[in-house]
């Protein structure tokens, strides 16, 4: 708005106040019993009042249903004000009440009264007894002698003002620049804390995603080649493993995911049981999730190392060029999955298609932790070549086998599982 | 309409409601998410002289800090207000306060995300009377700034929670005790030479706690620490007089700059130093640790 329109305004808005004073004050002489003890500062706050109503910068202001200045006539449910230690269930009585419309609330207040809206006690007056203001502010410029509630309003005890009680505000806050013998309390709904972070660009993000991608897939290659230079005979059998039993594989780790909490809890219990055990804990909780983890990430990568192998040798056979090595399966075999989570990094901030791409992602990831998870343990770690396709079995062993090798000292005739 | 086609738009009928059901499950959801609620209580300090404050805090975060002149306590608080109700009760008799939240009885902490943690309190306590401060945390980040109060005790229990407490200011009175009792936490106190506490106790659990006896102490102190599975760092400035006697079992103990004087290990100028910390040392499956400030 232009400077040059914003004078009228101000000035027509001034005398509007002007004009509403008189009537302001009016409304508080019929409504209120302490007009007379009015206070030229007190008339002057009602000035301010009235401007700020006007303008629209007030509380009051943006309740526009806050009724006008009366008494609540006795009556109704009773709300005992003698105790305000516990704010919620007074809110929790109010709220009802606090409901209805203006005319139609009925209220007892022992020892005491309520008023519906705006509520003042004179510099020179002294009020005795509870006092409830609904939908309203409470002003004390003088001395109230009992404890003071506002409902969705304000309350201020001026410099000078007192109360003797308690001070509670509820949908409001409470101003004690005057002195309150008792216990100031607010409840009302929180606001909101903290506003939502800015959403980040489609740029950022893609930034974002693709650095967490990278970062991880660095971090396996890292760890998968640590394994194939230190581990790689234990690597190679879980590998085998996937391969030769990929659905014995998938089930023992979907089972071995199952009982990974209740084998937990067990050996907690167990532990706790033994006594002596007890002080073993810490460090069996450890070593269990590090054991978890290995099993995981191992087997992760020892199906990565499996699906490299298939594929290189695949490619060596129809002519391709290159070395068969550990550290190539491996960089092949992760090159699938990160593709994918690549794809999502990628698009992953297009509204349905990037949470296809993640959902893929996600399970594509699920299906190979969980298989070799399970190559893992059917393996033990790589020590056991059970289920790698590595023994052939007596029954087997065929004529042309034995044809081939014969076994040093062993007539054909008395091979195992033949008469 | 037949028989057989109203089966089908009957069956339909289900299938949208079980639908629509599912759709309507993350809404119920919602709508049974945390109801945070503001509120507070305060009370101006009429010459009092002393206050005994209890402070009652389960999951959150936490923030102590002195008050204002004219106030005697303060608690701004955002709480759950399906778990928890706000905790004021004072008692003009005995000059007694209980601020933080209790429990309304509902089932459990719900901290399954880091919303269910939303719960936030600050209470400042009035720095010109003598103040006694009990302080039970829960599931809670507690920063306490206890630097100027006029403290004549200090009781914290510390459950599964991460808190850490400042004497940024020397304290207006003279401290009897600081006791500290943690769980599963991790517990930082600096400056204790500004609490001017005679007795420091730590009764640890799990977790790591530091003690930094940094400030302007008043006289000596004795520390009795007992340490369970956890990590105890020590940190004392140089120029005071440490005297460190230990029972271990399976714990470390690392005692940079110490000589073992008969059954304790003391540092050199012991005798000289203006001011003295006698630690009583129990340690079991941990580490402890003895750091040199200035």
């Amino acid at each position: 708005m232009r400077p040059s329109k914003l004078v009228p305004l101000a000035a027509a808005t001034l005398v509007a106040a002007l004009a509403a004073f008189p009537l302001s004050v009016a409304r508080a002489d019929d409504a209120g019993d302490h007009a007379d003890a009015r206070p030229a500062a007190h008339a002057v706050h009602d000035l301010w009042v009235t401007v700020q109503q006007l303008a629209g910068g007030d509380s009051a202001a943006q309740h526009p249903a806050r009724p006008a200045p009366q008494a609540v006539p006795a009556g109704g449910p009773t709300v005992n004000l003698s105790d305000l230690s516990h704010p919620p269930d007074i809110d929790a009585k109010l709220h009802a009440i606090a409901r209805l419309p203006a005319g139609a609330v009925r209220l007892t207040v022992p020892n005491g009264q309520a008023r519906l809206g705006d509520y003042s006690i004179g510099s020179e007056q002294t009020s005795t007894g509870d006092l409830l203001v609904l939908h309203g502010n409470a002003d004390v410029f003088g001395t109230l002698r009992g404890n003071l509630v506002a409902y969705d309003g304000d309350v201020t005890v001026h410099s000078g003002g007192v109360v003797t009680g308690d001070v509670l505000a509820i949908g409001g806050l409470v101003h004690d620049q005057g002195e309150v013998d008792g216990e100031v309390r607010t409840l009302s709904a929180a606001t909101p804390a903290r506003t939502a972070a800015p959403p980040l660009s489609a740029g950022a993000l893609v930034a974002r995603n693709a650095a967490g991608v990278v970062g991880v897939v660095l971090t396996l290659l890292a760890l998968g080649f640590g394994l194939v230079l230190f581990g790689r005979p234990s690597l190679e059998i879980v590998s085998d493993t996937v391969s030769h039993s990929f659905a014995r594989a998938f089930v023992t780790g979907l089972i071995g995911q199952i009982l990974l909490l209740p084998t937990f809890g067990m050996l907690v219990v167990g532990l706790v049981l033994s006594v002596a055990g007890i002080l073993l804990l810490p460090f069996a909780v450890a070593v269990y999730a590090l054991l978890v983890v290995v099993g995981v990430v191992g087997g992760a990568l020892a199906v990565a190392y499996a699906m490299g192998e298939t594929y290189t040798r695949r490619r060596l056979a129809r002519g391709a060029m290159g070395s068969p090595n550990g550290y190539r399966y491996l960089v092949v075999g992760l090159a699938g999955p990160v593709a994918i989570w690549l794809a999502w990094a990628l698009f992953g901030w297009v509204p349905i298609a990037g949470d296809l791409i993640r959902g893929a992602a996600i399970l594509v990831t699920w299906l190979i932790a969980t298989a070799g998870f399970g190559a893992a343990l059917l393996s033990r770690a790589g020590a056991r070549e059970s289920f790698a396709g590595r023994i052939i079995p007596p029954e087997a062993l065929t004529d042309e086998y034995l044809w081939a090798t014969p076994q040093f000292g062993v007539p054909a005739v008395r091979r195992p599982g033949k008469r | 309409m037949s028989g057989s086609r109203r089966a089908r738009g009957g069956r339909r009928g289900g299938r949208r409601g079980a639908v629509a059901l599912l759709l309507l499950l993350p809404a119920a959801a919602t709508l049974h998410a945390q109801t945070m609620m503001d509120a507070s209580a305060s009370r101006q300090l009429h010459g009092e002289s002393r206050l005994d404050a209890r402070i009652d805090y389960a999951a959150g975060t936490l923030r102590v800090a002195p008050a204002d002149a004219a106030t005697l306590y303060r608690l701004q608080l955002r709480y759950d207000r399906d778990r928890y109700l706000p905790l004021a009760r004072y008692s003009a008799a005995d000059g007694r306060v209980a601020l933080g939240v209790e429990t309304t009885g509902g089932p459990g902490l719900r901290v399954s995300s880091r919303e269910h943690l939303a719960q936030e309190a600050t209470v400042a306590l009035s720095s010109r009377v003598d103040l006694a401060l009990d302080i039970t945390l829960g599931a809670t980040e507690g920063e306490l700034e206890l630097g100027g109060l006029r403290l004549r005790s200090l009781s914290l229990r510390n459950g599964a929670s991460r808190t850490s407490i400042r004497f940024s200011r020397p304290n207006g009175a003279r401290c009897s005790r600081a006791s500290f009792s943690t769980g599963a936490a991790e517990l930082e106190v600096t400056g204790l030479g500004n609490s001017r506490c005679a007795e420091v106790a730590l009764d640890g659990g799990v977790g790591r706690v530091t003690l930094d006896f940094s400030g302007d102490a008043a006289g000596d102190t004795r520390a009795r620490l007992d340490m369970t599975l956890g990590e105890l760092v020590l940190r004392v400035p140089r120029g005071m007089g440490l005297r460190l006697t230990s029972d271990r079992l399976l714990a470390s103990l690392e005692t940079a700059g110490l000589t073992r004087r008969g059954g304790a290990f003391v540092s050199p100028g012991y005798e000289r130093a203006m001011h003295h910390l006698d630690v009583s040392l129990s340690s079991t499956l941990g580490g402890v640790s003895v750091e040199w400030i200035r």
